[in-house]
């Protein structure tokens, strides 16, 4: 017959290394390192790193129901151990015979009526105390206080009445507890209050949990409820108590002890055990019946007491320790975190610990930082200056980025890539083609053609669409009258588009050799001799590249390349076009491999060119709008415009201009850079309205000010808004405070415009002596005197509209940019509980020092109730 | 004081000796295998008639009905008094004479039939149905009245039951007092843990089952003194065990556990020929006297006769007591 038993686990409250396993028997375990010398052949592997090692058995205490540990030091090993007849029974395991508690084992302690034992608690504080919680009797108590120091009783039991209760053996038999409580009702659970030891609470029958204090145990608190098993106490938390019932849990707090503060999510099977972890902050562990998973409940961040208002924050997750076995019981381990034993119904063990959950947070500046139980990690950048620029993080790059005005360079557009590192292609792209963009259109502006103003914005792709009226030529190569077969196509348009490619500066004669000099000048030589050979100019584009050989670190492979491309020749099946068209796949620059792919492929057929990623965009577009007919043209430029749309990739900003094919193209951009520094500047490029009023465009923008903030760059910040209201006016924030006049109510800055029009007014009565002419410190609706500042007692007032002035010398480097404004020292400023104030200036000075507002009698602690006025910024002015 | 209208719907029947053999099967299974069987309730007294078993309407779905059983018509409902702790009378006696003025006489003055059921852990006052609120308006004065509702205990308030009062108040001659017989075995009242339910199994079956069959040792002048009588309960969890000296050797003494002072109890069968169901004030007629002498009692009521069980040392003075009241009565 199997037992009904199923093993229990308890770990030793002072040695971390030992647990009690009980089931019929009780096993004393030790837990040590697995495959250490002392390992002996009998240990069992508990995890990977841990194994135990069966110290003694002990199999005095048959039909045993519960076990409690002796709470102190001495005597160790001390159990006590509750039987199916309601006796408890003293016992230890492990211990020689001259041990401390020698005279206590064997003890036992007895009921007046025997019915089962479902419970024992040592008092913590007196540890001679043992409470036993024992099944409903008709006549008896069910909750009986043993003291185990106790002498036998003196009235031990007649024989000849003992000879039901088993033994006669009565010479260790206590039958007088030091108190009895809870009659005519079975107790299932019971702990003492670790608040005040001579508390207990008690869980009975009669659907109910009972507070008694032992010195007076008439009096009690009681609450009725299903939750009346397994009550035990937080240890991190001493008004805070869980019971169970079934499958559900409710949580108690003793100081609103009416009902549960809550309950946990009920579970479909029973609930067999539930502990608070020892280690670890309102972690609760709960197991139900066969189940091989345990179930936590992390209450860390519930408050307490708790409202009925709010909604507990309870995070609920799962263990499943050991893979296959079901669970018969666990237990925290006292004092290595989170660490727990579970032990299954046939007495496999395991060590688990449970892995506490990461909370992570990403900082505004690239640090990282997780907390694992008590360990804080933190990962910041290498911000060595040996860091590649593009391994930096993003964050990194916009902060240097912003720092350096990055993208308010308004007028030479292209600058704005160098602000940026100028180290990366698709900005460089970017910048640039917004750059030709503004060219054009101040071009356009200075002929009148407004027309195409939009056009050129809205990028190539929908230049080439509206194309028309494309004339052919075919032209011979420059310096040879050999006839090329190769057609090339004009238009307004196709010249257009090239002028945004960069290719040509403006008008419709067609001039690279301008674009040509300057690529020489950047040393990009494979780049200007494919230019000049895709013109059709063999004999330009062989001297670029004798002049590239030759330059400073200088290519010598390029003679090589121009001795090549001299021996051109348009023969069709010439050894040279054989050679080169299987050849130039082994070149290792994209420009020299389409240019050979050029002169090799048939006409209109310019693959190889085309699609040649390695080229940039910009090259491959133009050369398309030379070479490509007009039906073939639309159509590859769609695909690549697709293309750069799917990568993400700045260079098509260009085919896509600042649409809301160029917002979709951005959208990739940022998923995939985070980079919306970037978006925000180009966006505010856009033509008025369309882009701008595009959600994803204000998200950006809105992100990217926030970042700012983020950062504490709020001169940063401050710009940016300015520039991007010079660009989107409708971005142009309303007027938020008004400072009104105590007298007439008008706004003092409102009344400002109406200066000239009331002096003049005035002065037709002859009021003032000076008409045009109000002063500062006076309101100008009224004239009565603007309110005083508190701390120079001058009236206050800032000149709108005219210029501060004052003349002094290191102020003139400001007077560009405050050209409108008072000196911020001289604003108007007040707090806004106590409703005193001045001068900006003298109030920043006065809070340096004091705490307190500087008017007589008022206590506001004016600066303290501003969260942000102590920050400080963290980019200079 | 509370008193709780347990959630218990009962049957009271009774399987008569030679129809047993047909019962084993369901009643085995609610006696020992708990998890096969939704009954909560179930209490099995074996008697020199019949066997009576109290269940609830879970287990009563398990008796197939045939000519052995014998189903008593209504639905009874257990009621249970709890003393809430601090209630520690002065009285140190136990069982039927704790209630027996608080709730069996009053119930006899306004004619509830009642069915008692003694277990070790406690008292259970078995009432009809339908006459719940004839009960409940009697006992309200005394008790806060708690009605048990899926785990629940809900108050029960009088005006529930205010018209009811009237219906059992019809006046009827005063109950005769029926012959009691006391038999010499002594029994002990004993309560075990269910866990251990299965190492006595076989024990158990054969106390229950085979009783009839002629035991070793067992003298024939001793049968005719003693008598048969064995019940077993199984209520919410808890066994209780009221059986005689005789049978209780033959468990192994340390499963069944009892008070430490292991008293032994006698009994008074009441009732000359079968009792029924209808007549009021049997048990109020014995408990009554106990109360006034405080004398402990344990009530156990079956399908023909009730039994009460005093203490040993106290068997003297209730036989003389039981004595003169049958002849204060005049016929």
């Amino acid at each position: 017959m199997s037992s009904g038993y199923k093993p229990d686990i308890l770990w030793s409250p002072h040695h971390a290394d030992r647990y009690v396993i009980c089931d019929t028997e009780l096993s004393l375990y030790r837990i040590g390192p697995a495959g250490s010398p002392e390992t002996k052949a009998g240990t069992l592997p508990l995890s990977e790193e841990t194994a135990a090692t069966l110290l003694a058995i002990n199999s005095d205490t048959p039909y045993m129901k519960c076990v409690a540990w002796y709470p102190k030091h001495e005597p160790e090993c001390l159990l006590a151990v509750g039987q199916a007849n309601g006796r408890v029974v003293l016992t230890s395991l492990g211990q020689s015979h001259n041990s401390k508690c020698k005279e206590l084992v064997g003890k036992e302690f007895v009921p007046k009526h025997a019915r089962q034992c479902n419970t024992l608690a040592w008092n913590p504080v007196d540890s001679n105390w043992l409470a036993a919680g024992l099944d409903k009797h008709r006549a008896d108590f069910s909750v009986l206080i043993w003291d185990i120091s106790s002498k036998f009783s003196p009235e031990s039991v007649p024989a000849e009445k003992a000879r039901l209760s088993g033994d006669v053996d009565s010479g260790l038999l206590v039958t007088k507890p030091l108190y009895e409580l809870g009659q005519n009702d079975a107790c299932l659970s019971l702990c003492w209050l670790p608040r005040d030891h001579q508390k207990l609470l008690l869980a009975g029958m009669h659907r109910n949990l009972a507070i008694f204090d032992l010195r007076n145990t008439s009096q009690k608190t009681f609450v009725n409820t299903k939750a009346i098993q397994g009550v035990t106490v937080d240890p991190h938390f001493p008004d805070r108590v869980a019971s169970f019932f079934e499958g559900q849990v409710a949580i108690w707090d003793l100081r609103k002890f009416e009902k549960p503060v809550f309950t946990l999510t009920e579970q479909p099977k029973p609930l067999t055990k539930v502990a608070w972890c020892p280690t670890r902050m309102g972690l609760l562990a709960t197991l139900t019946r066969d189940s091989n998973i345990i179930r936590l409940y992390d209450m860390q961040h519930t408050p307490m007491p708790f409202g009925d208002e709010v909604e507990p924050t309870i995070i609920e997750r799962s263990v499943q320790p050991c893979s296959e076995s079901i669970i018969s019981s666990f237990a925290w381990h006292p004092s290595a975190q989170n660490r727990m034993v579970v032990v299954s119904p046939n007495r496999v063990m395991n060590d688990f610990t449970v892995f506490e959950r990461i909370s992570l947070a990403w900082s505004s500046t690239t640090s990282l930082m997780w907390a694992c139980g008590r360990h804080l990690y933190e990962c910041t950048e290498d911000g060595g200056q040996g860091a590649a620029a593009a391994d930096k993080d993003i964050a990194t790059k916009m902060r240097e980025r912003a720092q350096s005005h990055y993208g308010h360079d308004t007028v030479q557009v292209w600058r704005n890539h160098v602000l940026a590192g100028g180290d990366d292609p698709q900005l460089r792209s970017l910048w640039y083609t917004l750059h030709f963009m503004k060219q054009y259109t101040e071009n356009l502006e200075q002929k009148q053609q407004s027309n195409k103003q939009s056009l050129i914005y809205s990028g190539i792709k929908n230049i080439v669409k509206s194309s028309s009226g494309t004339t052919e030529t075919r032209r011979c190569w420059s310096g040879s009258d050999r006839q090329t077969d190769v057609p090339r196509y004009h238009s307004e348009e196709r010249s257009l588009a090239l002028q945004l490619c960069g290719w040509i500066s403006r008008g419709p004669d067609i001039d690279v050799e301008p674009f040509l000099k300057s690529l020489e000048q950047e040393g990009e030589w494979e780049r200007a001799a494919a230019v000049a050979l895709f013109n059709l100019d063999i004999r330009r584009a062989i001297q670029i590249l004798n002049k590239g050989a030759s330059a400073e670190k200088g290519d010598l492979n390029l003679n090589v390349v121009a001795m090549a491309l001299s021996g051109y020749t348009d023969e069709k099946n010439s050894l040279w076009r054989e050679m080169c068209s299987s050849l130039r796949l082994q070149l290792k620059k994209a420009h020299l491999c389409i240019m050979f792919a050029f002169l090799t492929s048939e006409p209109g057929a310019f693959d190889a060119v085309l699609y040649e990623s390695r080229v940039a965009v910009r090259d491959r577009v133009a050369f398309a709008c030379m070479f490509l007919n007009d039906t073939q043209l639309p159509r590859y430029i769609d695909k690549l415009t697709y293309e750069m749309k799917e990568a993400g990739n700045l260079e098509g900003i260009l085919l896509t201009g600042l649409t809301k094919d160029g917002v979709d193209l951005m959208e990739s951009y940022v998923d995939r850079t985070g980079d919306v520094q970037t978006a925000s500047f180009c966006m505010l490029k856009g033509s008025p309205g369309e882009v701008l009023k595009d959600p994803r465009v204000q998200c950006w923008i809105e992100n990217y000010r926030n970042l700012l903030d983020a950062w504490r760059f709020w001169h940063k910040r401050a710009e940016f808004d300015i520039h991007r209201s010079k660009l989107d006016p409708s971005s142009k924030p309303l007027p938020q405070v008004f400072v009104s006049c105590n007298f007439c109510g008008k706004s003092i800055s409102y009344s400002c415009s109406a200066i000239p029009h009331q002096g003049r007014g005035f002065s037709q009565y002859g009021v003032s002596g000076s008409p045009t002419k109000s002063k500062v410190t006076s309101c100008p609706g009224c004239r009565k005197p603007l309110p005083r500042c508190a701390l120079c007692l001058m009236n206050m007032g800032t000149p709108v509209s005219s210029c501060p002035g004052t003349g002094k010398a290191d102020e003139k480097a400001d007077l560009t940019r405050d050209k409108k404004l008072a000196q911020f020292n001289n604003w108007f400023t007040w707090c806004h509980n106590c409703r005193h104030g001045g001068h900006a200036g003298h109030m920043l000075s006065w809070f340096r020092d004091h705490s307190e507002c500087p008017v007589s009698a008022c206590t506001c602690k004016c600066m303290q109730l501003d969260t942000t006025g102590n920050l400080v910024p963290s980019d200079s002015a | 004081m509370d008193l709780h209208i347990l959630d218990h719907k009962l049957r009271v029947t009774s399987i008569s000796k030679t129809g047993l053999q047909q019962y084993t099967h369901p009643l085995i299974k609610l006696i020992f295998l708990r998890n096969r069987t939704r009954c909560k309730f179930f209490s099995l007294t074996e008697t020199p008639e019949n066997y009576t078993v109290v269940l609830d309407e879970e287990g009563f779905k398990e008796l197939q009905p045939s000519e052995h059983l014998q189903v008593e018509g209504s639905t009874w409902l257990p009621l249970n008094v709890v003393s809430n702790g601090n209630a520690s009378s002065s009285s140190q006696a136990v069982g039927v004479t704790k209630i027996a003025k608080s709730v069996i006489a009053p119930l006899a003055e306004q004619h509830v039939s009642v069915f008692m059921l003694s277990t070790y852990q406690t008292d259970f006052i078995l009432v009809r149905e339908k006459d719940l609120s004839v009960v409940v308006g009697t006992l309200v004065e005394e008790f806060n009245i708690f009605r048990e509702e899926g785990g629940e205990s809900v108050p029960v308030h009088s005006q529930d039951a205010c018209n009811g009062l009237q219906r059992n108040g019809r006046e009827v001659p005063h109950a005769t007092v029926h012959p009691v017989l006391i038999p010499k075995n002594q029994f002990c009242v004993m309560s075990l843990d269910p866990d251990t339910l299965p190492a006595i199994a076989t024990t158990l079956i054969d106390v229950l089952f085979y009783s009839n069959s002629p035991k070793e040792g067992a003298s024939v002048d001793q049968d005719m003194e003693c008598i048969k009588f064995f019940s077993f309960s199984l209520i919410d969890g808890y066994v209780s065990l009221v059986m005689d000296t005789e049978a209780q050797r033959q468990f192994p003494a340390d499963l069944l556990f009892t008070s430490s002072s292991g008293e032994l109890w006698r009994m008074a069968r009441i009732g000359g020929q079968p009792l029924g169901f209808d007549e009021c004030g049997i048990v109020a007629q014995i408990s009554q006297p106990l109360a006034d002498s405080d004398i402990s009692a344990y009530y156990i009521s079956t399908f023909s006769f009730d039994h009460a069980l005093v203490p040993e040392e106290d068997i003297v003075s209730v036989t003389e007591m039981l004595q003169a009241q049958r002849k204060d009565i005049p016929s």
